[in-house]
C-alpha cells in the first residue's frame, strides 16, 4: 500500500513537471492557488467516497447530497434566517443522515450499493428541487448569502507573507478550504489506521463473512461508512456554497464520478478492503492538475473529458489486475509435499 | 477427562431444516473441558451445520446450546466468541489485504480510550502467543502474500488469541503437509492439557486415532454413535460412517455391477498433465463404459484438473488425447465439441439458471438443436424437456417450474439432464451429490450407471467415500495436485484409500 502511494506521488510529480515544461503559465502561484481552491472539496468528496468503496460498496448519490445540503443551507439562511453557527451543524447532520440512509438501504433491504445509491441520487436531487428556495421564493434567486459563519469558509491566508517568503517568490494564498481538507484528511486517516472502527472497515471489506464470524457488527460498520461519505459531501457542499454565496438545484451534479475516479486512482480497490486517505486526496489533486494543465494548453473541454475517462479506465483496469493477483495468491496450494 | 461438572459446550435437540432438506435432525452433542472430540461422517451428514450452529453462524430451527451450564443466545457469532467458542473453518476466513497481526485480532483488537487500537499491546500479546506456541509468522506480512500453511497458522492463532475455552476445527489439516499436521496435533495436546475443549472434524481416520479422546459419528443429519476412541476400531468406524445398509449394497454392487479395468476403448488419455503451481504429472486413462472416481481432500486440486480436461481452464504441460487424437481444449465450447459434458461442483453459481424453468435449463446446452433459423422452437424444447423429466424422474413432473424452487436433488438431476441431452461420450461430474438427500443420490447413481451401460465414459470428482465406494469402477486418489494411486474398486479396501487420501504411503 505504501509503495502504491509512493508511485502515485511520483506520478503526480511527473505530471506537474510535464505541464510545467509544456503548458504556458502552469508553473505559477496562481495555478497552485487554483488547484487548492478548486479541488480541495473534490479531495474531501473522494476521501468520503473511499469509505463505501472500502466496504465493497459505492455511493453514486454524493453529488446529489451536495446539492441537497446546499439547498438546505440556502433555505435555512435566506428564508428562515437561521444563524450560521446553527446552520453548520445542521448541514453536516443532514449530509450524514442522507448517507446513513444509503447504508440502511444497502444493509437492511440488501440492495446492490450501485442500485440503492442510483435510486437515492434521483431521490435526493428531486428533493432538492422540491425544497428549492429559488422556486418557493423567486425573489431570493439573486440574493447572496451574507452570513459570516458561512461566507467565512471562503477565506484565504497569505501564508507566504507570514513566513516571510513573499519577498523572494510569488507565493500562492492558501484557501481555508485547503486547511479544512487537511483536517478532514488527518481525522479520517487516524480513524482508519489507528482505531478499532478502522480495522473493522478493512475486515468487512476484505472478507465480509470472516468479519461477521469474528463478531464484528458488519451492518453498523457499513452504515457508518455511508454516513461518513454523506458527511464529507456536506462539508464539500458548505465550501461550494461559501464560494458561490448561493446554492442552485444542480450543485454537485456529476461530482460522484470525479470522486470515484479520484478514489480509484488513489488506490482504493473496488474489490474492497484496500486503500487509505492519502491516495484519494492526492488523486483528486492529480485530476485537478491534469485539467488545469490541459486548459492552459488550450485543449477543448470535451477532449479533457475523454482524457479523464481514459485515466479512470486505466486506474480501474490496474485495480482489477491487482485484485485478481491477490485472489490467486490466497487460493494457491501448499507446495510442501507430504 | 470428565470433571463431573456441566459440559463445557452442550447442544440439545438441535435441528436445522432448509426447505425440504433436513440438514440436522434433533442432535445432542457435548464437549468436556480437556476433551478432544472427533466429529466424523460423510459429506452431507450434518457436521458443518452442527458446527455453524455452535459458532452462531447459523440459526437452528430448534434446540438449545449451553456453555458451562448456561443457556447461550443462538445465531449470534459475537456472543459465542464472547463466551469462548472459537472456530477454525475449512475455508479461509481471513482478510487478505490486512496484516497477520490484524487478522489474529480481527474484530477484537485491544483498544485504549476512544476506540484507538493499542498497537503496542496488540503486538506484545501476539509475540507472546507466537513464542508460547512456537509458531513463527511475520506479523506484518499481508495475509494474502503468505503461503497456505502459514495462513492456516494465522487462523489457529486467531482462535488461540481469543483464550477460547472451546475450539471447533473443521478439517484443519485439509491444506497441511504431514510435518505441519504433527505440529498442529502437538498444539492440540497442549491446549487439551490446559483444559480447552476441542471438536475435531476430519476425514482422515489416522488423525482421529492419533489425537482424539472420543468420537461422535454422524450420518444423514443424525448422531448414529458415540464412543471413546480407545474402544473402537477402524472397520467399525467406517461401517458406522457409511451405514450398514449402504455398506452391504456397495459390497453387492461391487460384486455384480463393477467392470474390470479397461474393458472399453480408451476415450480419454492424460499423460503427464500439469498446470504450474496447481497440479503436476497426472496420467490416467478413461475407458468407454466405466465410472472413474477421483477422490481426495478438499484442496487436492481435483476440480482444477477436470476443468482443464473440459477447457474451462488450461493445462500447461503434458498431453491429452481424446479418442486417440491429441487435443488441447481452450474453451468450454472446445470441450463440448469433443463430446465432453461437464457438471460443475457449485450448481447454483456455475451450473443452473436458477430463475429459469426446468425446460429452459434442460435445453441450455442444446439450444442449437431447437433452433429454426434464428428462432427458438419452443415446442421442440418442451418435447425434449418432457422426455428428460420422465427419464430423470424430476419431481414435480412439470417443466414450467422455476429451478430455484426445486429441492437440491432435483436441481442436480436437471443439471445432469442438461448434459445428458447432448449424449456426451465423456461425462465429467464434480461432486455430483453434495447437498442432495439419500433418495435422490440413489436416483442420480442409477442415471449414471445407465449412461455407463450405454457406453459413456464417466469421470466423477467426489470427496464422499461412501459415494466413491458405491458407484466407482476404478478409484483415483489425488494428494496435493498429484494422482497418488489408482485402484480397481472391486478389490480396493476402504481403509487403504482413506490412508492414501490423508497422504499416507500406499
Amino acid at each position: 500500500m505504501r509503495s502504491a502511494s509512493a508511485a502515485l506521488a511520483l506520478f503526480f510529480a511527473a505530471t506537474i513537471l510535464l505541464f510545467s515544461l509544456s503548458a504556458p503559465r502552469f508553473a505559477s502561484a496562481s495555478t497552485v492557488e487554483n488547484l487548492m481552491s478548486g479541488f480541495s472539496f473534490v479531495a474531501i468528496l473522494a476521501m468520503g467516497q473511499a469509505f463505501p468503496i472500502l466496504v465493497r460498496g459505492i455511493d453514486l448519490s454524493i453529488g446529489a447530497i451536495v446539492g441537497l445540503v446546499g439547498m438546505i443551507v440556502f433555505d435555512l439562511s435566506l428564508i428562515l434566517h437561521v444563524p450560521g453557527y446553527l446552520i453548520l451543524p445542521l448541514a453536516l447532520f443532514a449530509g450524514a443522515l442522507a448517507g446513513a440512509l444509503n447504508g440502511v438501504l444497502v444493509v437492511h433491504l440488501r440492495l446492490q450499493p450501485f442500485i440503492a445509491t442510483l435510486a437515492t441520487l434521483a431521490a435526493y436531487r428531486g428533493l432538492t428541487y422540491a425544497i428549492s428556495g429559488r422556486q418557493l421564493v423567486p425573489g431570493l434567486t439573486t440574493t447572496p448569502i451574507r452570513d459570516p459563519w458561512l461566507t467565512g469558509i471562503e477565506t484565504y491566508f497569505d501564508v507566504g507573507r507570514w513566513l516571510g517568503l513573499s519577498r523572494l517568490v510569488n507565493m500562492p494564498w492558501v484557501p481555508l478550504s485547503f486547511v479544512i481538507m487537511l483536517a478532514v484528511f488527518a481525522v479520517l486517516q487516524v480513524l482508519l489506521t489507528s482505531t478499532r472502527f478502522g480495522r473493522d472497515i478493512y475486515a468487512t471489506g476484505g472478507n465480509h463473512e470472516a468479519a461477521r464470524l469474528a463478531g464484528i457488527r458488519v451492518n453498523g460498520v457499513i452504515i457508518t461508512a455511508y454516513a461518513l461519505a454523506g458527511l464529507c459531501a456536506a462539508i464539500a457542499a458548505l465550501i461550494m456554497v461559501a464560494r458561490f454565496t448561493t446554492a442552485t438545484e444542480a450543485l454537485g451534479a456529476g461530482m460522484e464520478l470525479t470522486a470515484i475516479a479520484a478514489a480509484v486512482i488513489g488506490g482504493v480497490s473496488l474489490a474492497g478492503g484496500v486503500g487509505a486517505m492519502f491516495g484519494p486526496a492526492l488523486g483528486a489533486f492529480l485530476l485537478g492538475a491534469i485539467l488545469i494543465g490541459l486548459t492552459l494548453q488550450g485543449v477543448p473541454q470535451f477532449v479533457q473529458q475523454i482524457i479523464t475517462g481514459a485515466i479512470l479506465l486505466a486506474a480501474v483496469g490496474y485495480d482489477r489486475l491487482l485484485s485478481v493477483r491477490r485472489q490467486r495468491r490466497l487460493s494457491a496450494p501448499s507446495t510442501a509435499a507430504t | 477427562m470428565t470433571t463431573g461438572g456441566p459440559p463445557l459446550l452442550r447442544g440439545t435437540g438441535l435441528a436445522k431444516i432448509y426447505g425440504n432438506l433436513v440438514a440436522l435432525d434433533d442432535t445432542d452433542f457435548s464437549v468436556d473441558p480437556g476433551e478432544v472430540r472427533a466429529l466424523i461422517g460423510s459429506n452431507g451428514a450434518g457436521k458443518s451445520t452442527l458446527i455453524k450452529i455452535l459458532t452462531g453462524a447459523v440459526m437452528p430451527t430448534r434446540g438449545s446450546v449451553e456453555i458451562s451450564g448456561e443457556i447461550a443466545p443462538l445465531g449470534d457469532p459475537s456472543e459465542m466468541i464472547r463466551r469462548g467458542v472459537a472456530c477454525i473453518y475449512q475455508h479461509s476466513n481471513l482478510a487478505p489485504a490486512m496484516s497477520a497481526l490484524d487478522n489474529i485480532y480481527l474484530g477484537r483488537q485491544p483498544t485504549r480510550r476512544f476506540g484507538f487500537v493499542d498497537t503496542r499491546r496488540q503486538r506484545l500479546k501476539a509475540e507472546e502467543l507466537l513464542a508460547h506456541h512456537g509458531i513463527d509468522i511475520d506479523l506484518d506480512a499481508r495475509v494474502g502474500t503468505l503461503p497456505t500453511v502459514k495462513q492456516k497458522e494465522v487462523e489457529i492463532l486467531k482462535a488461540l488469541a481469543l483464550d477460547a475455552r472451546v475450539i471447533l476445527m473443521d478439517e484443519p489439516t485439509g491444506w497441511l503437509a504431514g510435518a505441519d499436521v504433527v505440529r498442529l496435533h502437538d498444539t492440540i495436546r497442549m491446549l487439551k492439557a490446559r483444559g480447552v475443549g476441542i471438536v475435531y472434524i476430519s476425514h482422515v481416520l489416522d488423525e482421529i486415532f492419533a489425537v482424539c479422546d472420543t468420537v461422535t459419528i454422524m450420518r444423514d443429519g443424525r448422531v448414529v454413535a458415540e464412543s471413546a476412541v480407545a474402544e473402537i476400531d477402524r472397520p467399525r468406524l467406517v461401517h458406522l460412517m457409511v451405514g450398514e445398509k449402504l455398506a452391504r449394497e456397495s459390497a453387492d454392487a461391487a460384486l455384480h455391477q463393477r467392470r474390470p479395468r479397461g474393458t472399453g476403448a480408451v476415450r480419454l488419455s492424460a499423460r503427464g498433465l500439469g498446470k504450474s503451481g496447481v497440479f503436476a504429472d497426472v496420467s490416467f486413462d478413461l475407458h468407454a463404459g466405466e465410472i472413474f472416481c477421483l477422490t481426495g481432500l478438499i484442496g487436492s486440486r481435483r476440480t482444477e484438473l477436470v476443468r482443464t480436461l473440459f477447457g474451462s481452464d488450461r493445462f500447461d504441460s503434458g498431453m491429452l488425447e481424446i479418442d486417440g487424437r491429441r487435443v488441447a481444449p481452450r474453451t468450454p465450447l472446445d470441450g463440448m465439441s469433443l463430446g465432453i459434458g461437464f457438471v460443475p461442483e457449485d450448481r447454483h453459481r456455475e451450473g443452473l439458471m436458477l430463475d429459469m424453468n426446468v425446460t429452459e435449463n434442460l435445453a441450455m446446452a442444446t439450444l442449437g438443436r431447437h433452433c429454426r433459423g434464428p428462432f427458438l422452437s419452443r415446442s421442440g424444447m418442451v418435447r425434449a424437456g418432457r422426455k428428460a423429466i420422465e427419464d430423470l424422474s424430476v419431481q414435480p413432473r412439470d417443466g414450467s417450474k422455476v429451478v430455484r424452487l426445486l429441492s437440491g436433488g432435483n436441481q442436480q438431476k436437471v443439471l445432469v439432464g442438461k448434459w445428458l441431452s447432448r449424449s456426451p461420450r465423456i461425462l465429467i461430474l464434480d461432486e455430483p451429490t453434495v447437498g442432495v438427500d439419500v433418495g435422490a443420490k440413489a436416483e442420480i447413481y442409477a442415471i449414471l450407471r445407465r449412461e455407463r451401460e450405454q457406453g459413456a465414459a464417466i469421470l466423477i470428482v467426489s470427496s464422499d467415500l461412501e459415494e466413491v465406494m458405491t458407484v466407482a469402477d476404478r478409484i483415483g486418489v489425488m494428494v496435493s495436485g498429484r494422482l497418488a494411486a489408482v485402484h480397481d474398486a472391486g478389490t480396493a479396501a476402504m481403509a487403504d484409500i482413506v490412508r492414501e487420501i490423508g497422504g499416507g504411503s500406499a
